[in-house]
């Protein structure tokens, strides 16, 4: 707007209160602040990164004896390009991310309008729902391996009970994935639950009042009021909880071990694989790179939401 | 009209309890299932489904019992729980010192590096959180090989406390943000330092939002994985790595891990409850504001 008004205005508004700060505390101060932070995440992100981004372009075995480093340019790469394995686990990843992110996302949705409305107990069933997003994972991947346990279980019990048959939920090639989507919607539907109701919340009732006046039913208030104006709180929400599932890790570990077979093999269980159980440290951070790529792509466009989200308040 | 319309509605009304009812018996039910298995005897699991203690079966302390006084993968439980421990609040406490010590840099003062300013620096600590685990894992290893502290609690310290930083940072940054700035403004002019300012005033009045970073950072710690999976072998191990390491070579000891399980999850669903309130801002980032 008025930018040139504004260029000689600077020097001035630096001599206020908050501009006192800084020549009370004088340049250390002001940087004694941020500089230790800083200082930790050069050191224990930004430096391994790049170290590891060397490693991408060296074939480095750690069991071979007397195995260096050798500089092999973009071998790790091109070689990752038709590893069919890795891209399986990417497919398995994003199946995995799209599928249980989607279903966490409607039964959340459902769940938090059933909350907003006069329930009795709803603040108690708010605390009682949420708690499954907080436990430790390879607890919950242990207690679903025990119900989901073929012979023993009480998943396949029901399921004879209502006359269906018996499924081999972690060791069928076909059912093992949609089982540990099951256990991930039971983690972190909760997530979406909390979120879209404190969203639901905080909406405007005016619009409400009007569409009322206006003769909506509850569901065109459902699709035409609350659903676009829960969009905003939806996307974020959608992009946080899918670039954590993207790294998802400690559910397959625990409850198939990527197997039977590749089929649940996520892509950092795949790198996990390469990195400590053949040791081939070279190959593995390449393939951690890309995935890293992947997920940087992903963040940006969430970054962007919330700064643009803060811009506005 | 209004009779057809109230007989939708109560249709409705049943429609959204019977949701409610089974969602909540689907969230209740594991948990439910591993408590009832910590009290059976290795019969009662391997006679099937029993559902039912006293009436199914008769209830045993045995496992909770056995955990306490038997090792597993050659090491007492209360070993791998005091790493956990020690892990999480040390972590914790670093991750909240350097992150709210940030934090308030970041909401007081103007930082410019060229055309880098004080949002960039924030987001760029925020885009931490983002990145894949598995990729600073795999140099995190060779570096703290080189430095023999694998295996250490040390080296779990140092991965939870960077792990958290960006989490600590954010969510502070929110707290400092919502203070009222006249009192430190005051204080400035009467020539207190801004770290006196940032200490004596600012910390004591975010006390609330500190304890929730704190407690947020020691739940993350608490049930991290794949670090404490690459970092720690035996000596250093935390809970989640004790329990992951139940190989069954005689057939699963469902007892014995329910119990495991059980002493894993109870302390973070206590501090989970404390801070049940800020849920919402804290697993958003604040980007979700109650």
């Amino acid at each position: 707007m008025a930018a040139q008004g504004a260029q000689p205005v600077a020097p001035l508004t630096s001599s206020q209160p908050r501009g006192g700060g800084r020549r009370l505390g004088g340049f250390i101060g002001k940087y004694g602040f941020i500089l230790p932070t800083v200082g930790v995440i050069l050191a224990l992100s930004i430096y391994p990164l790049i170290y590891s981004l060397t490693l991408a372009f060296c074939s480095w075995q750690l069991t071979r004896i007397g195995g260096g480093r050798t500089f092999v340019g973009l071998a790790n790469f091109i070689a990752l390009m038709s590893d069919g394995r890795f891209w399986f686990s990417l497919k398995t990843t994003l199946i995995f991310v799209v599928v249980s992110v989607g279903v966490q996302y409607v039964i959340g949705l459902v769940m938090a309008l059933i909350l907003a409305s006069e329930i009795r107990g709803r603040k108690f069933l708010r605390v009682l729902l949420l708690i499954p997003m907080m436990l430790t994972p390879v607890a919950i991947g242990y207690m679903w391996r025990m119900i989901l346990n073929s012979t023993r279980g009480p998943a396949n019990h029901f399921l004879t009970l209502v006359g269906l048959k018996p499924l081999e939920w972690l060791t069928s090639s076909d059912i093992a994935l949609p089982s540990i989507i099951l256990v991930d919607i039971w983690q972190w539907t909760p997530f979406f639950i909390v979120t879209l109701l404190a969203g639901i919340q905080s909406l405007p009732q005016d619009p409400y009042e009007a569409a009322t006046i206006d003769g909506a039913t509850g569901w065109q208030l459902f699709w035409y009021v609350t659903f676009p104006m829960l969009l905003p709180v939806s996307v974020t929400v959608i992009f946080l909880r899918a670039i954590e599932a993207f790294k998802v890790f400690d559910k397959i570990f625990v409850l198939t071990g990527g197997g039977p077979g590749m089929a649940t093999e996520s892509s950092t269980f795949y790198i996990y694989t390469l990195a400590f159980r053949h040791f081939n440290l070279g190959y593995a951070s390449a393939a951690a790179y890309i995935l890293l790529i992947l997920i940087v792509f992903a963040s940006t466009v969430l970054l962007n939401r919330i700064r643009r989200q803060m811009d506005v308040t | 009209m209004s009779r057809h319309a109230k007989s939708r509605n109560r249709l409705g009304s049943l429609l959204m309890y019977l949701v409610l009812i089974a969602w909540t018996a689907f969230t209740v039910f594991p948990l439910y299932w591993t408590v009832i298995t910590s009290v059976k005897t290795p019969l009662a699991v391997n006679e099937g489904p029993f559902y039912f203690p006293f009436i199914d079966f008769k209830p045993t302390l045995d496992a909770w019992v056995g955990i306490f006084t038997r090792e597993f993968s050659g090491d007492m439980v209360t070993r791998p729980f005091g790493n956990s421990v020690v892990v999480g609040l040390t972590s914790a406490v670093l991750a909240v010192i350097l992150g709210s010590l940030a934090a308030y840099g970041l909401t007081r003062f103007t930082y410019r590096l060229g055309k880098i300013g004080n949002k960039d620096i924030a987001f760029w600590i925020l885009s931490q959180r983002m990145l894949p685990p598995i990729a600073t894992v795999i140099p995190l290893f060779i570096v703290f090989k080189t430095l023999r502290i694998l295996d250490t609690r040390i080296s779990l310290i140092l991965a939870y406390t960077m792990f958290n930083l960006p989490f600590s940072v954010w969510l502070m940054r929110d707290f400092f943000a919502s203070l009222p700035r006249e009192v430190e403004e005051c204080a400035l002019v009467d020539g207190c330092t801004p770290f006196q300012v940032f200490y004596r005033i600012a910390l004591p009045l975010s006390t609330p939002g500190l304890v929730a970073t704190f407690i947020f950072c020691l739940i993350f710690a608490w049930n991290e994985f794949l670090f404490a999976l690459v970092l720690t072998f035996s000596k250093g191990q935390t809970m989640p790595l004790l329990i992951a390491g139940q190989n069954f070579q005689r057939g699963p000891q469902w007892w014995d891990i329910s119990a495991m399980a059980l002493l894993t999850i109870f302390p973070v669903l206590l501090l989970a409850l404390l801070v049940e309130r800020y849920i919402v801002r804290g697993l958003t980032l604040g980007a979700v504001k109650e």
